[in-house]
């Protein structure tokens, strides 16, 4: 009798200290993975399935600078596994560009990235564009904001601007007569640039005088040519301000080849490469621009985060470009580089 | 089912004592013990519950402090680009002279050690650059290997590159720095953003000792192991340094990566808990041994436990007590009533307590009493009753008696009154048989009264005109037949009335009267005998002696009234106290003696085997 009481007392004791006898190797305790893994957010390339197709269409496929942009697109289109083609009118020219953008509708790309050689010319053909489901976005040049969804832009124009006279002030010591060069009075960034220019002279330099204000049309003919003209007609010329790329260097070929290197002063947007020559022989003393690879890498990657739903934002920082700012719909790339013979070999563009 | 039953038989043929100690054990020991284990476990598993629930939530946090300050030293290469000189440095591709070269090494060696070695980064060991075949660096700790640059500048050429920030575990390189503390290489592309070239590759050696101040904030226990791998299972930071560099070859095996798990490592429960970074796929891993939970738990479990034995004895040794102090007495009990059963009466079960052990010991004594006591009145009855017929028969066959009856025939043979010869000799052989043939202990009334009737007769023939007696039958003849009364109630009385009253009076006159009567005592109704004579009757303080004696109901030997006392008795000792003899008599006049005994309907055979 007292066994069976000991051996029940001894089973009762055993159950209580041996709990930690068969366990399977591993047990969940808890668990705080939910549908919401890190996979997703790594791959989501193609939503669709398919490879999207961007038109990077600029003011004119002859134009180096615009060639520059379109190798920055091609390295976005290569990272991001996307086709860019890049397609558009030989010159800068409005009625051109329009005939380009319908046969790009009629490609049925999933997007056109449009630098506008006129804002308001192009506006049906876009608008035409987003009524057939393709998506539209300006870059380099705006149009009226119906025809797009946002604008790419290079830098602040009114940061441009100012920074464009100060350059020219530097250069003549903030005094003297200076003549602009614009692009074309029909492109909108040229006139919101020109606006600046002008502003910054008035609040500034009393001293400095503009003669005259022409136009290229962004040919490199044309603009050779008005700037021997100016010279012609401005014997007392001291500074030349170009606002697109094919100026400064056609101002700067002509003032050198009137033996005014160094009298008369050339700055303005124009590329390190069409600048190169004459920064280093001293007929044009600094030109200003942005990396327009960085443009268009930067459309591109805009582009396709437009595709894929996600608009820009301010302050987002973009692989390889750093960070963006938004003011209203228009994305501000970063700020001008200024190009002088110290530094111009530094850039390949 | 058949185990059941054949328990059940065997259970209930256990001794009490043991079925007190089992059901005490089942009711007691057994439900304490399940307690006990159940809330251990209980508690233990909510304690296991709890930091498996909120370490996954530390160790996201952590691992997003870890992941975030990663991210920022993978930014630190950005700041290259605030400097248009360092620009300009890394743009170049070639040296006219080598002045240029070791000045623009000077200059970018410095801006290196302002910017990432001297400055805020703490956790920067050491910063190489790698840019067109040139080899920038500054770095607080060196390399081991002497040809360290070239050796940099091979891995990076023949790194493939993607643009993004990459963790180099110092074991992928064929490098080492000369440094104890657990480190990894940031390494990351210069890109020159304007012209979309690569300018070079930036190496950062990070110390992961940050790592210590951010798991220690939550975890302090020196037995808890802590340690980062990276996707592919390979530890990365370890609080145990040894084990940086090694792959950890369980991680594919594990259940969840978000979570906890309870794990068996070499024979050690553990509880480990996993966290993995949403961005770099870094796992930050906690584990610590179970027992180092449970550890209160387990010196609470192990405390109740002793003192649960601890009562459990100390219960049991009460129990065993109080189920023998219950069952001893029984055991007792079954003994006497064995010895009881074998005879011998003179017993007792000394039980002192009030409880129904007591009660049922008390019962018994009473019991054994009781039956000691029947057998001892049995025995008496017996004794008067042999007694009474013993005394009955000396009277009838009484030399005095007989010779005066023969005497008495003699002389009526001499008259030749043959027909009184006839009757008297009839009487004396009924007498006689009454007297011996039957054996009962009861006759019919109607047989008693013949009997003192016969003897009357006889002494009236011998007395003649001094005695005369009277017989009144006050009841109807049924019962008279049918109701029965002892054997030799009548005769003693008559006999002591005859002799009393010769003595002193010339003619004697009895009265007997037989009737049935409502009884105050008995409360139904009796049969009473009243004998009534004319005799000298009994002087008083011989009649309140005789009353006594007949009220004690002793037995007190061959007294002069033995036969009043003998009847009285026997009749008591049959029919109880309510029943018996009652004397009145008056000095001169009389005594009328009334003897009263309830209805009997059958012959009592009270001792069968006589």
């Amino acid at each position: 009798m007292y066994r069976t009481i000991v051996a029940l007392l001894m089973i009762t004791l055993m159950i209580t200290s041996c709990q930690s006898g068969s366990a399977t190797r591993y047990e969940l305790v808890y668990s705080m993975e939910s549908g919401t893994s890190s996979g997703q957010q790594l791959d989501q390339t193609n939503v669709s399935g398919k490879r999207y197709k961007i038109a990077l269409v600029p003011k004119g496929l002859e134009i180096d600078y615009f060639n520059y942009a379109a190798v920055g697109a091609m390295e976005a289109a290569r990272n991001l596994g996307i086709d860019v083609i890049f397609q558009g009118s030989a010159i800068a020219d409005a009625d051109l560009q329009i005939k380009a953008v319908e046969q790009l509708i009629d490609q049925k790309v999933d997007l056109i990235a449009i630098s506008a050689n006129d804002p308001v010319k192009l506006v049906p053909v876009l608008q035409k564009a987003i009524d057939q489901g393709i998506k539209v976005i300006t870059w380099d040049a705006d149009t009226e904001p119906q025809g797009r969804q946002f604008f790419v832009n290079m830098v602040e124009p009114e940061v441009l601007g100012r920074h464009l006279l100060d350059t020219l002030a530097l250069t003549m010591g903030e005094k003297g007569n200076y003549a602009i060069m614009t692009g074309s009075f029909s492109a909108a960034n040229h006139n919101e640039w020109l606006k600046w220019i002008n502003i910054q002279q008035s609040e500034y330099y009393p001293d400095l005088k503009l003669v005259e204000t022409v136009a290229t049309d962004d040919d490199v003919g044309k603009a050779y040519e008005v700037a021997k003209q100016l010279l012609v007609d401005h014997p007392n010329l001291d500074g030349i301000i170009g606002n697109s790329s094919v100026g400064p260097p056609a101002a700067a070929q002509a003032v050198k080849e009137a033996g005014k290197s160094g009298v008369v002063k050339v700055v303005g947007l124009s590329s390190p490469n069409l600048m190169r020559p004459y920064l280093h022989e001293g007929s044009a003393q600094i030109a200003t621009l942005w990396s327009p690879k960085k443009l268009g890498f930067l459309t591109i990657v805009l582009a396709y985060n437009y595709l894929n739903g996600h608009m820009p934002k301010d302050g987002q920082n973009i692989d390889g470009v750093g960070n963006i700012r938004l003011i209203g719909d228009m994305v501000i790339m970063g700020e001008p580089l200024d190009f002088t013979a110290e530094n111009v070999n530094q850039y390949d563009f | 089912m058949i185990f059941k039953r054949w328990r059940g038989l065997k259970f209930r043929n256990y001794p009490i004592a043991y079925k007190l100690i089992v059901t005490y054990i089942l009711l007691t020991v057994v439900p304490m013990m399940l307690l006990v284990y159940i809330s251990y476990i209980q508690f233990a598993r909510s304690v296991e519950e709890q930091i498996g629930e909120y370490m996954p939530k530390f160790l996201y946090q952590a691992n997003a402090d870890i992941e975030k300050h990663i991210d920022e030293l993978t930014t630190l290469p950005e700041i290259l680009f605030n400097s248009d000189n360092i620009l300009g440095i890394l743009r170049k591709t070639s040296y006219a002279k080598r002045s240029d070269l070791n000045k623009d090494q000077y200059n970018m060696n410095s801006y290196l050690a302002r910017t990432f070695t001297n400055g805020r980064n703490a956790d920067v060991l050491g910063v190489f650059v790698v840019s067109n075949s040139r080899v920038f660096n500054s770095s607080k700790v060196g390399f081991m290997e002497s040809n360290w640059s070239a050796l940099l500048s091979a891995y990076v050429q023949d790194y493939e590159q993607d643009g993004k920030a990459k963790i180099i575990l110092p074991s992928e390189m064929n490098l080492q720095l000369e440094s104890e503390v657990p480190y990894v290489f940031i390494l990351k592309q210069i890109n020159d953003d304007d012209n979309r070239k690569n300018l070079g590759t930036m190496l950062i050696a990070v110390d992961l000792s940050f790592i210590d101040n951010i798991v220690h904030n939550f975890e302090k226990n020196e037995r808890a192991d802590l340690w980062v791998m990276n996707p592919s299972g390979k530890i990365i930071y370890h609080t145990n340094r040894e084990l940086i560099g090694t792959v950890d070859e369980d991680k594919n095996r594990y259940p969840v990566l978000n979570g906890s798990f309870r794990a068996n490592v070499t024979g050690e429960q553990k509880l480990i808990s996993v966290n993995e970074s949403s961005e770099r796929g870094w796992i930050l891993v906690h584990g610590i041994p179970l027992h180092d939970l449970t550890k209160r738990a387990d010196l609470v479990r192990n405390v109740t436990v002793f003192v649960i034995i601890g009562i459990i004895l100390l219960t049991s040794v009460i129990g065993v007590i109080i189920s023998y102090s219950m069952t001893r007495p029984l055991k007792k009990l079954s003994g006497l009533m064995k010895l009881v059963e074998m005879g011998d009466l003179q017993v007792d079960l000394k039980v002192q307590s009030g409880d129904e052990v007591g009660t049922l010991a008390r019962s018994f004594n009473s019991m054994i009493a009781t039956i000691r006591e029947l057998i001892q009145k049995n025995y008496q009855i017996e004794i008067r009753q042999k007694e009474a017929e013993l005394y009955a028969l000396q009277s009838q066959i009484n030399p005095h008696f007989m010779y005066n009856t023969l005497e008495s025939i003699g002389m009526a043979v001499e008259e030749g009154e043959t027909e009184q010869v006839v009757d008297m000799v009839t009487l004396l052989g009924r007498m006689l048989r009454f007297s011996v043939s039957n054996q009962s202990k009861s006759v019919s009334i109607a047989e008693e009264v013949q009997h003192v009737k016969d003897y009357l007769t006889i002494q009236k023939f011998r007395f003649e005109d001094r005695v005369h007696f009277e017989i009144v039958q006050v009841m109807d003849d049924h019962d008279f037949i049918a109701l029965y009364s002892p054997k030799f109630i009548l005769q003693p009385i008559v006999e002591n009335a005859i002799k009393y009253g010769l003595e002193s009076r010339k003619g004697l006159e009895i009265h007997i009267a037989i009737s049935q009567e409502f009884g105050a005592r008995s409360g139904k109704r009796d049969i009473v005998f009243r004998i009534r004579d004319n005799g000298p009757g009994i002087p008083n303080e011989r009649l309140s002696e005789l009353e006594q004696s007949l009220k004690k109901i002793s037995f007190e030997g061959r007294s002069s009234h033995f036969g009043l006392i003998n009847v009285n008795a026997r009749i008591v000792m049959m029919h109880g106290t309510d029943y018996g003899l009652q004397l009145h008599s008056i000095i001169g006049k009389g005594t009328e003696v009334i003897i009263r005994i309830p209805m009997i309907h059958e012959e009592v055979i009270p001792n069968e085997e006589d």
